[in-house]
């Protein structure tokens, strides 16, 4: 059986990934989350993990380096890479949205956006036809609004309350996000019988559910 | 933008130096003296075409067309695949004077990248194509020769998945109400997006029956092997579908040493929009993106006005490269240095091992800028004085 590399985002995404993995009936070793290793051998079920950026998966797996990997939804379509979406892990769930300061209107002079999503961003104003500058920041996206940079923002939004917090509301959702498992289109047809075994174990797991 | 550095290429252009130059004159010829042999003749085409003709044909998407205004004002294209020059030069000259018409290309072609300016946006391709052929033959003539080809070429761990663009067409067609839905659902299917798909089934507005149909495309519940099972969800005039497969496998398995090496996969889609007919991908270890790609194009000669069978294949020489094992060259490079009044004599040296098969560089010795490092790039170092030669 070949040996497959599984790129894994590191944080909440992997415990989540990891804990499907083992419930799944994966042999994998218990102290994987306390290691600072970047690469952890399951030699029991000849799989690698690459512990990466979340950002960074889908780059491991276009590029064949890693067979599989776990992304969310809200980096596969800002990114638009060439590899297969096989199954929603149904785990990580929030959505993407649209949030400003209550009771406000755009800026019909330079409407403005942020966002840690430009692509995502752009797209959905394109749609709805209407003309804005996105203006890319990598974090505290909650901070544009509320110092004047931007008149929305668009985000990830799980429960909610990092907004609240900050005096936001939400306005309009975009698109749902959750993980799902992707893999090299080379990987797909060379590995066949050992990844479609490994997709398929997965999937019984997540029926279970 | 900033400002263009002296050393800059255009977005995607690069260069190929010495020894990738000699890899990729290799495969050139080996495939060369390959495909002659299998009687296909090779030609060439012009680098720019006409926008409205061959950008037009061409399965390449519009956005990724290099565009030129010629002093007409017409629009052209840096060709961005071959088959549809081959296409053209087929419907209007050569396949009135030899039908079935053979053809072979080994050609850079032009596709501009959006993203990653690393990746290449000129790259050569080496292919092939039978035109004039309807028949399950021609298929497997092709598929046989991609497979001997990459063999002779020295890829050594390989893959091939077939799929069928006719067969994948009627079973979308006969689960879906609207040409939309069928071309949504392919969408997805060249972007191998199951979960898409299956979002999109829950979308769509589709019968019970018509989902768990289309389900089994992706969940691999349907044997790709056993092509009979496909026949309960085609309708009557759509069974010589299964028949001309069921045709294409045995003559497969008769003609290929190793039947394992193909698969088939009847989910599998190409953003070529011209496939017809079976269409195949050859996936080899040690590259993350497919070598080669192919398949049965009779749609595209409509467009020239023919009606003609065409199959054939292209391989893309960047990513072969990145697969091949590295070769050693065995050639010795020597290099004749000579002082002032050495001339004739280096050069009657020079030309006595040239003959021999050696290379050899001649190199007045005062011009050398180091000649410590100069030398590092030789087999073989001889300085020929006056007084006479001395090897180092």
């Amino acid at each position: 059986m070949n040996e497959l590399t599984i790129a894994m985002p590191k944080g909440r995404i992997f415990e989540e990934a990891y804990e499907l993995f083992v419930e799944a009936g994966f042999d994998l070793p218990k102290e994987i989350n306390d290691s600072r290793k970047l690469i952890v051998e399951a030699p029991e079920e000849r799989i690698q993990f690459i512990l990466a950026k979340p950002m960074d998966v889908p780059v491991y797996v276009e590029h064949g380096v890693a067979d599989i990997g776990i992304a969310g939804k809200d980096v596969l379509l800002e990114q638009l890479r060439d590899v297969h979406e096989l199954l929603d892990l149904h785990i990580s769930n929030c959505y993407i949205a649209t949030a400003g300061l209550p009771n406000t209107m755009m800026n019909e002079i330079a409407p403005r956006v942020a966002t840690k999503y430009p692509t995502i961003a752009t797209n959905f104003y394109k749609e709805k036809g209407e003309q804005v500058e996105i203006i890319e920041l990598n974090g505290s996206i909650e901070l544009a609004p509320m110092i004047g940079l931007a008149d929305r923002i668009v985000d990830i939004v799980s429960t909610g309350q990092t907004l609240k917090e900050n005096g936001l509301v939400e306005y309009e959702k975009i698109v749902d996000i959750s993980s799902r498992l992707i893999v090299n289109p080379v990987s797909y047809r060379v590995k066949s019988e050992r990844i479609r075994a490994f997709v398929a174990q997965l999937k019984n797991e997540l029926i279970k559910r | 933008m900033g400002k263009i550095q002296m050393f800059e290429k255009p977005l995607g252009m690069r260069d190929s130096f010495p020894e990738v130059n000699e890899q990729k004159e290799y495969i050139r010829s080996t495939a060369r003296n390959f495909i002659r042999n299998k009687g296909y003749d090779f030609i060439k085409t012009p680098s720019v075409e006409y926008f409205e003709t061959i950008g037009k044909a061409s399965a390449i998407d519009e956005s990724s067309l290099f565009k030129l205004v010629d002093n007409q004002g017409e629009t052209l294209v840096l060709r961005p695949d071959m088959t549809t020059p081959i296409a053209r030069i087929a419907a209007s000259k050569l396949l009135k004077e030899k039908n079935p018409l053979r053809l072979a290309y080994y050609a850079n072609v032009f596709r501009a990248q959006q993203r990653e300016g690393g990746r290449p946006a000129e790259f050569e391709q080496l292919g092939l194509e039978l035109i004039g052929d309807f028949s399950a033959y021609g298929d497997s003539e092709i598929i046989h020769t991609a497979v001997e080809l990459v063999k002779e070429l020295g890829v050594e761990s390989f893959r091939i998945t077939i799929g069928h663009a006719g067969l994948l067409t009627a079973f979308l067609t006969n689960n879906t109400n609207t040409v939309q839905q069928v071309d949504a659902l392919r969408q997805l299917l060249v972007e191998k997006n199951f979960v898409g798909f299956e979002q999109e089934l829950d979308n769509l507005g589709l019968l019970q029956e018509q989902k768990e149909n289309l389900t089994k495309l992706i969940d691999y519940t349907i044997d790709f092997k056993v092509f009979e099972n496909f026949r309960a969800y085609l309708t009557n005039e759509q069974q010589y579908l299964i028949n001309q497969l069921e045709q294409f496998k045995r003559l497969l398995e008769l003609q290929l040493k190793d039947p394992s090496i193909v698969s088939f996969d009847f989910s599998l889609a190409s953003h070529m929009s011209y496939y017809t007919g079976m269409l195949f991908e050859i996936y080899a270890a040690g590259s993350g993106f497919p070598i080669g790609n192919g398949g049965r194009y009779d749609e595209l000669f409509k467009q020239f006005d023919e009606q003609v069978g065409a199959t054939g294949f292209g391989i893309r020489v960047d990513r072969l490269l990145e697969v091949l094992p590295k070769r050693d060259v065995e050639e010795k490079h020597t290099l004749l240095l000579f002082t002032e009044g050495a001339y004739l004599k280096a050069n009657v040296l020079a030309e006595a091992r040239r003959n021999n098969a050696e290379r050899v560089t001649l190199q007045y010795i005062e011009s050398v800028h180091d000649l410590d490092v100069y030398k590092q790039s030789f087999d073989e170092v001889l300085i020929v004085s006056e007084g006479g030669s001395l090897r180092e």
